[in-house]
This record gives structure tokens, C-alpha cells and sequence, in this order.
């Protein structure tokens, strides 16, 4: 049983559901660290005056916020203190929209609330929220910072997704196609029957991480002071052109299915 | 029929002359079947655009020196190598090339095995959005597949390795590109049941159709941009203002000094104008959700629509045809501005008011 990392409620209209938060992520990467030398000892940072080299204690450290003119401002704690948000234990729910209105940009990271007391209002709202088909815009203040986030239902329970901020997320306009490198109708057509071949349903269980086993392997083969190799596959080329190569790609996409 | 032995060898050389770009973090190739099309990846996301500088009291820029633990000298980059710490303080070293050789196919390709609907993938699967750029010269292979997912609003799913570690990613159609959304594979992901929720019941019908009511009270078919902007950015920003304006705390950190808090990988996306313009579209733009003042996108629709049919608010929104763009500057902030100025190189910008520079970028662009 995971330790709740926050306690809130969330606020909308009228009603109050109090709910804990869990994290949903389980890290699984395998970590590395910075050594150098023979002896391979950790490396360690220090924050340096750039100029002299000189060490500079956390107490004398300082931010400055850059300008676009150019110039920067330095910003003191009591600075900084004047923006910090307002403590608060609310999760404010200020608009519901249709799911899947927001493209895979925005979203961060997942957490789970869970119910804190009231189970009957946790689950209410998690099935109205399936009912609708539609996830809520929340606000809220932990740990002194501000987030945003996006409430949804996922298989009965509620989850919390925090959101990237509108000038983090970068899209890409008004790209036109020179005629030359236009795919014709039936690079198209053939393109799509390939995807169509190919097409299923979205499993993450079936994509293991075959290479942090390949790494574990390779890590403990070292420690062992024995060798750990993986041999090339041989890729395989299509020949020709475009269409070609489509043809070949569908006629192998049909093999793989009989076989 | 067409002339096969001749289209290969242009093929080869463009191919050949394909250099990956300073800021590309992966490149290598997408096989689409048996079509393979040399790419590279830019992260999509921003920093916040909170970072600041790292100063001394007296505005001297500070940083990061790396040093021993051992004897807390020095150290250069080339002298630090990355190793893995297995029980008991053991540490087993490993090299770049190691962690390359051990997927010699991974650290190269992206092989797109299976096709989903893009709408099927759980947000929570989503970890970082990132422009996937044609890497060669010919890019009729790329322009199709990114027009067969737009259509069909499917994506691809694959794999590829990246600095030791294994990335599950979604392939997609938009806007006329190509972008690449990393996911978080299953294992890395905690179930209801592991994080120890209660068994799901079912609510009295009386209690969901309150809250469904409070729902739909503040349900919209699309969403401000405003909702979504940086509230504590823009604070921030209006703080250093004020005391710009009473000349406190001004101080001139050297330009070409650019390091300032660690930001995540990618904060200079605009660089990307340039490749864009080079490889894909003269008019190819890069812009931010915030700039566009346009409705976040709808994950479910096809991205080729996006250039034009924006839920947009105002005179930032709706088609961004040369003249709408034009417009649309003296909406933009100062920040933005600034930025766009620095994509198009245009010198004294720093010393610029708001309506020099959006001369100046007309002028350039």
C-alpha cells in the first residue's frame, strides 16, 4: 500500500470530495551515476562563481530573472515570497471538456486520487465523470507551487494529470509539400493498406523493455569481468523507389499474416 | 517506368548528405514496412519559462563545476564517465558505445510494428512530445506517412534507445510533420490496485446525477488558452519588471553566457525555425500554444487541419495566412516577440522597444 503523497479536496459547484494523491509512476530506469577515474569515485557539484572559480555558498546564491531586452533582475527571497501562491488544500475545478480534446502535449505526469472519508463522493464523481465523457481542468497549490491539471476517470478510479503550461507547448504551422515531393494517390492508398495491415489494438503490456534487460545483463557480465555482446540484425532493404518499396513492404505485411 | 538505378543513387547521396543538426537529440531511421526514412527528434516541449539565472550579489553569473569526491578536485567532462552502482558500493562502468552495442538495432531505428488509434492511448502513457524532422533531402517517404496517419489518425508504435534507456514511442501525424510522443511502458506505470485504492462501489444514482449536473454546468466543447497559461511565469516576469522600471537589482550578465538553471532538454525550440525552412516548407512556423492564442488540439482529429481551423480568440486565432500573421504580431508579448526576433537573427534586438520589433520582424520575414 503506497503512502499518500497529498491530501486535498476537490471543489465543484457545491460539492466537496476530500481525496489523497498517490503518485502513478513507478520508475523503473536503470539509475547511473557520474564517476570518474581508475577508481571510478562519485563525482560531486559544487556551484562556482563563474568568473573566479570561486565556491559560493547556498546563503549568498541569488536568481536573476532575464528580460528580453537583455538585461536581468535580480530576485531576493522576500521577492520571491511575495509570489508565492496561498496555501490551500483546494483542488478547484473550473471547466470540464470533451476527453481527447487536449493533444498528447499537454499531458505530464499521472497521479491517483484516492478517497479521503467520503468514498461514496470520490466514486460518484469518478462515474459522472465516465458518464459524461469528459475530463476537468483543476487548479491547485501543493508544496508551494501551482499546478494545473487534468481530472479523469480511468478504470472507475479518479486520476490526476498535470498539464504543460500554454508557452511550453510548441506546435508547428503552415508546412505546404513542394509538388515534387507530394506522395501520388496510390503511394496513399498503399500506404494506408500497410497501416491497415498493421493495425491493433493499444496493448503497453506487450511492449517489454527488452533493453534494461540487455543492460542488467551487461552490467553484471562486467561486474563478473566477462564480455556481453548482442550481434546486428540484419535489416532488410526494399528496392527501387517509393511505390516499390511500399509494394514489397504490403506483399511481406501478407506473409507474416498467412505464416 | 521510372529510371530505378538512377532514383537509388540520388536517394543514396541525399541521404549521404544528411547531417544531423546541432540540436537533434536521436537520429536514425523510421521503418515504415520495408521503407526506411532517416530522421532526427527535437524535443517539442519548452522549459517554463520560470528559469532564471544562477547570480552572486553582485549579478556575477554562477555555475556548475563538476569535482572528485575523493579529493574535491576538478574535473573536465572527458574525465567523467558513467557507471552503475550494483550492491555494496560496487560500481561497474559503461561507455556510450557499450550501451549502443548492446541494441545495435534500438540505438538506430524506430521500426514501426503495430498501428493503434491515436484517441486508444491513456494520457497517463504520455511522457515527452518531440518533433520527429526529415534527416535527408528527399522526403516524399516522410511527407507520406505523416499524411496516412494524419488521415487515418492512427499511430505508430515502436521502440528506440536513447542514452541507455528504452523508449516506447507513439508516432503521429501533425500539422504536415511528423511527431513523436514518447509513452511510459506498462511496467512503469502503478495500477489502482498497487497503489492499495479501495475496491470500486457503486454510488446511489442520486449522488451521480448531482455532480453530473455540476458537470455539465461547467462543461465547453473547447478550452481558452487562457486557462492554461503560466500564471506564476507571468507574475514573475511582471515582478522583475517593476524593479527594472525603479532601477533595482538591474544587472548585465554577459551575453553568449547562457547557462542558467538547469532547464529540461530542449528550451531553444525556435532554433528549429530555421531546419523547418530548410528541409520541409519555406513557410514552415514554430509557435507556442500561447503565441497562437488558439484552443489546445483535439487528440482524436487528424493533425493536417491544425495550420488553419483553430478554435482561436480574437485577432491571434483563425488561419495564419501571411497577412493574419502579420497582424498578429502587435498581439504577441514583448517575450514573444523577442523570440521571434532571435529565430530571424535580427541585430539589436535586445535594445528594441515592442513596436521596433514588430516592425523589424516584418521587415525580416
Amino acid at each position: 500500500m503506497a503512502r499518500a503523497m497529498w491530501k486535498g479536496r476537490i471543489q465543484l459547484g457545491e460539492h466537496e470530495v476530500p481525496v489523497k494523491m498517490y503518485s502513478a509512476i513507478e520508475p523503473q530506469k536503470v539509475q547511473f551515476r557520474l564517476v570518474h577515474g581508475e577508481e571510478l569515485s562519485p563525482v560531486s557539484q559544487k556551484i562556482v562563481r563563474k568568473s573566479d572559480g570561486e565556491e559560493v555558498p547556498s546563503a549568498e546564491r541569488l536568481k536573476a530573472y532575464p528580460l528580453p531586452s537583455g538585461v536581468s533582475v535580480i530576485l531576493t527571497r522576500e521577492d520571491l515570497a511575495k509570489v508565492e501562491p496561498t496555501k490551500s488544500r483546494d483542488i478547484a475545478l473550473c471547466r470540464f471538456v470533451p476527453s481527447a480534446l487536449l493533444s498528447d502535449q499537454w499531458y505530464d505526469r499521472p497521479y491517483f486520487l484516492g478517497p479521503d472519508g467520503d468514498e461514496e463522493a470520490y466514486f460518484a464523481l469518478a462515474q459522472a465523470l465516465e458518464q459524461k465523457g469528459v475530463e476537468g481542468i483543476a487548479r491547485w497549490v501543493m508544496r508551494n507551487k501551482r499546478y494545473v491539471g487534468s481530472l479523469q476517470a480511468v478504470g472507475g478510479y479518479l486520476m490526476l494529470v498535470t498539464l504543460r503550461r500554454a508557452d511550453q507547448v510548441v506546435a508547428v504551422h503552415n508546412v505546404e509539400v513542394p509538388k515534387a515531393r507530394q506522395p501520388d494517390a496510390k503511394e496513399l492508398k498503399m500506404a494506408e493498406q500497410l497501416v491497415a495491415m498493421l493495425e491493433g489494438d493499444f496493448e503497453p503490456a506487450e511492449w517489454k523493455d527488452e533493453y534494461r534487460e540487455r543492460l542488467q545483463s551487461l552490467i553484471e557480465a562486467k561486474s563478473r569481468g566477462e564480455t556481453f555482446s548482442v550481434e546486428a540484425p540484419r535489416k532488410l532493404r526494399a528496392k527501387g523507389d517509393l511505390a516499390e518499396a511500399l509494394e514489397q513492404s504490403l506483399n511481406a505485411a501478407k506473409e507474416k499474416k498467412v505464416a | 517506368m521510372p529510371d530505378v538505378k538512377k532514383k537509388k543513387e540520388v536517394e543514396e547521396k541525399s541521404v549521404a548528405a544528411a547531417r544531423p543538426s546541432s540540436h537533434a537529440i536521436w537520429s536514425g531511421t523510421l521503418s515504415f514496412g520495408l521503407v526506411n526514412i532517416p530522421v532526427e527528434l527535437h524535443s517539442a516541449a519548452r522549459g517554463r519559462q520560470t528559469s532564471m539565472r544562477m547570480v552572486d550579489a553582485d549579478g556575477n553569473p554562477l555555475g556548475r563545476q563538476y569535482v572528485s569526491s575523493s579529493d574535491g578536485g576538478e574535473l573536465e567532462g572527458s574525465e567523467i564517465v558513467r557507471a552503475h552502482e550494483l550492491g555494496e558500493g560496487e560500481m561497474v562502468m559503461v561507455s556510450d558505445e557499450e550501451l549502443e552495442e548492446i541494441a545495435p538495432d534500438k540505438s538506430r531505428d524506430i521500426d514501426l510494428r503495430r498501428f493503434v488509434p491515436l484517441e486508444q492511448i491513456p494520457p497517463m502513457h504520455f511522457e515527452r512530445p518531440y518533433f520527429m524532422l526529415p534527416a535527408s533531402e528527399s522526403t516524399k517517404a516522410y511527407h507520406l506517412l505523416a499524411q496516412t496517419l494524419a488521415e487515418t489518425g492512427q499511430a505508430g508504435i515502436g521502440t528506440f534507445v536513447m542514452r541507455g534507456h528504452e523508449y516506447l514511442v507513439a508516432i503521429l501525424g501533425d500539422g504536415g510533420i511528423l511527431r513523436a510522443e514518447t509513452l511510459r511502458h506498462a511496467d512503469e506505470l502503478r495500477s489502482a490496485e498497487d497503489v492499495g485504492l479501495p475496491a470500486i462501489a457503486k454510488a446511489p444514482a442520486k449522488r451521480v446525477k448531482a455532480l453530473g449536473d455540476a458537470i455539465d454546468a461547467l462543461t465547453e466543447s473547447s478550452l481558452a488558452v487562457e486557462e492554461l497559461r503560466d500564471d506564476y511565469a507571468e507574475s514573475l516576469r511582471a515582478l522583475a519588471e517593476a524593479k527594472a522600471e525603479r532601477g533595482e537589482g538591474v544587472v548585465e550578465i554577459a551575453d553568449g553566457d547562457e547557462e542558467s538553471e538547469p532547464e529540461e532538454e530542449g528550451g531553444r525550440v525556435l532554433d528549429l525555425m530555421k531546419l523547418l525552412k530548410e528541409r520541409l516548407s519555406a513557410k514552415a512556423e514554430v509557435s507556442t500554444a500561447d503565441e497562437d492564442g488558439a484552443a489546445p488540439k483535439k487528440r482524436s482529429e487528424g493533425g493536417a487541419k491544425s495550420g488553419g481551423a483553430k478554435n482561436g480568440d480574437g485577432k491571434n486565432g483563425g488561419a495564419k495566412g501571411d497577412d493574419a500573421q502579420d497582424a498578429s504580431l502587435s498581439g504577441l508579448s514583448k517575450d514573444a516577440l523577442y523570440e521571434k526576433a532571435q529565430a530571424l537573427d535580427i541585430a539589436g534586438r535586445s535594445k528594441m522597444a515592442k513596436a521596433d520589433l514588430v516592425k523589424a520582424i516584418r521587415a525580416a520575414s
